[in-house]
């Protein structure tokens, strides 16, 4: 008994018991740009996209052609293949994030390479899941990072609770690092997540809401994200880089 | 001299230790040459033909400047310096008298094709060091005639100063050969590894694909898009496995990552920190035969189409292993009570081999909520 689907967490048809206030704008408004290298994949997606009235408006075969028309056409959702050819994932995600849109960018991939995952989601992705899972599965996981939810595999909470351990372990406690540390209540959901729980089993286990659950994984992602800025621009303080004339 | 299929030579190519020597070769052959025209200037009132000592001098010095700015060292090369040293020893016999040389005097060139000597040693090994001063010294031995106490001393040296500088460069020649020859190999495997995953992420797409695509259309077609699932579970844990970083080489230590994903099919799932997760390695073997039966108990007892997902956390002087399935659970107190009648062998097995390590398994069940089980694990055996 094979089940392909890994379980993407968030979906929002499950959790619909009052925690579906303000949900995106309808679907048929959602643009989405697709990135994958497979056209056999990426017209598979953008079909299924389409039939479910999100309108793709461009698809792309590499990584720079990503980033190029993302720029240009300012998509809702970017979904990402995380192995093109030209620029890696991490890549492609650190020029959108760094460009300034509200694009949200949903990693899909094939074959999970750990690291690769984890820079992604550093980089600014708001979103992950396996190219295995189902299409209503998909579909939602479209809909949900759209929304700005954070989509997560246990897989990757899995990776994410392993990174707020080393940060903490090797940077000395200042308030910064505090701050940017996650609370028992995150580090209780996230372990939760990364066991295979949907957001609505986590909201019956912990007597909470589906939105705060939801609220909650938000938050370790945005930690995530904000550390790594953090750590970026350390590093070009401690580089110098501070220090050039801005362009 | 020059031969073809000779070894990469010249200073620029071979193992460092090798371009050392050449360079000390380059400094010791001013030195000598110095030293040699000292003794002449010292001697020269005593000399028949001071002239053609302080030519031969000339002659050497001029070689010298040219090897210090033409770099390649050929047999050709060495050849030549070897011919040079050669003649200069030989012009002794018309620089001095006889009886002179009997005395003992030192030769025109002095020290210097010690350099020839040791330049051999370092292009041929061994043999080259051992030939270029049987060379030197057969010349040695016609310029003196009759060799003196000196004579046989020099000799001597030089033998043991070419036998002994060859040895090192063939040495330190094999020790870089098999270095670039591990060095290649690595290289190799890494670009095999790299096309290796691009070919699995293409054959995950297309059985993904198959899957999805099968799924939905049903029929006949769903048995396929089953098959392609299966394969497709089978070929990710393998591609995700590979990908792991090799352990660090820290003796008896394994990464517990590494065996806990083999255990990850279709309905486990392993979640893992990015960064390798360091135990000894009898501890990681009792660990991970504990999940696996914790696993074992899953697929017996949890119910048909039940998922397992196992999270491995690194929290430094601990490490835990939460194993968390979703089929039909137990009720509280179930456990407690299997484990007094004996009949699972949850309690004994494995709680026994956790407590051996030192550490604790705590078991939360609820019916039809599925299985937690936690096992937390001290570093370094018990606490």
């Amino acid at each position: 008994m094979m089940r392909g689907d890994q379980g993407a967490q968030g979906a929002p048809g499950e959790g619909d018991a009052g925690g579906s206030v303000g949900r995106p704008a309808e679907p048929q408004a959602v643009t989405v740009v697709v990135a994958d290298d497979h056209p056999m994949w990426r017209d598979a997606v953008a079909r299924d996209l389409t039939d479910a009235g999100f309108k793709v408006v461009a698809t792309a075969e590499d990584g720079p052609g990503a980033v190029r028309r993302t720029l240009a056409t300012r998509p809702a959702v970017l979904v990402l293949d995380l192995n093109l050819p030209g620029l890696r994932g991490d890549q492609v995600c650190a020029a959108v994030t760094a460009a300034g849109l509200s694009t949200r960018v949903l990693v899909l991939s094939a074959s999970a390479e750990q690291k690769d995952v984890l820079e992604a989601v550093k980089a600014g992705a708001t979103g992950y899941l396996l190219k295995s899972a189902s299409r209503e599965t998909f579909l939602d996981a479209v809909r949900d990072v759209a929304g700005g939810r954070a989509v997560f595999t246990p897989g990757l909470a899995g990776l994410v609770l392993g990174e707020f351990r080393r940060m903490a372990a090797g940077a000395a406690p200042t308030s910064c690092t505090e701050r940017l540390g996650l609370t028992e209540r995150e580090t209780e959901v996230l372990r939760l997540v990364a066991t295979g729980m949907t957001y609505k089993q986590i909201a019956a286990h912990l007597f909470i809401s589906h939105r705060t659950v939801q609220n909650h994984v938000q938050n370790t992602l945005g930690k995530l994200q904000l550390h790594n800025r953090v750590e970026l621009v350390r590093f070009a303080i401690a580089k110098g880089l501070d220090t050039s004339p801005p362009t | 001299m020059s031969t073809g299929g000779d070894r990469p030579e010249g200073v620029s190519s071979g193992p460092p230790v090798v371009a050392a020597l050449w360079r000390a070769i380059d400094v010791l052959r001013p030195i000598a040459l110095g030293w040699a025209a000292y003794g002449t200037s010292v001697r020269s009132g005593s000399m028949t033909r001071p002239w053609l000592a302080w030519a031969v001098l000339g002659i050497l010095a001029a070689w010298t400047v040219v090897l210090l700015l033409r770099r390649a060292r050929t047999p050709l090369v060495l050849g030549t310096e070897l011919a040079l040293a050669v003649l200069a020893i030989l012009a002794t016999r018309l620089v001095d008298t006889p009886e002179v040389i009997a005395a003992g005097a030192k030769t025109v060139p002095g020290v210097w094709p010690a350099a020839t000597v040791v330049g051999w040693a370092v292009l041929r090994g061994w043999r080259g060091g051992l030939f270029a001063a049987g060379v030197v010294a057969a010349a040695d031995l016609l310029e003196v005639v009759e060799p003196t106490e000196n004579t046989v001393n020099n000799i001597i040296l030089l033998l043991l100063l070419g036998g002994c500088v060859g040895y090192c460069s063939d040495l330190s020649r094999e020790g870089h050969a098999a270095l670039q020859e591990a060095m290649q190999v690595q290289a190799e495997v890494r670009e095999r590894d790299r096309l290796a995953r691009t070919v699995h992420d293409g054959v995950l797409q297309a059985l993904s694909y198959i899957h999805r695509r099968g799924t939905e259309m049903g029929g006949e077609v769903r048995e396929l898009a089953t098959m392609a699932a299966a394969q497709e579970g089978l070929l990710r844990t393998l591609v995700s496995g590979a990908s792991l970083p090799p352990p660090d080489r820290v003796e008896g230590m394994v990464d517990l990552r590494g065996l806990l994903g083999r255990y990850a099919e279709g309905t486990v799932q392993v979640a893992a920190p990015a960064d390798a997760v360091m135990l000894e390695h009898r501890v990681a073997e009792e660990l991970a035969a504990a999940v696996r039966e914790v696993l074992d108990n899953v697929r017996r007892h949890a119910g048909d189409g039940a998922s397992a997902w196992v999270l491995i956390e690194d929290h430094d002087e601990h490490v835990v292993v939460t194993i968390r399935d979703d089929g039909v659970g137990v009720a509280p107190g179930r456990f407690a009570e299997a484990a007094a009648t004996g009949r699972m062998g949850v309690a004994n097995s494995i709680q026994g081999r956790i407590r051996d390590l030192g550490g604790q398994a705590v078991y939360d069940s609820r019916v039809g909520a599925g299985t937690t089980v936690e096992l937390t694990l001290p570093r370094r055996g018990r606490p």
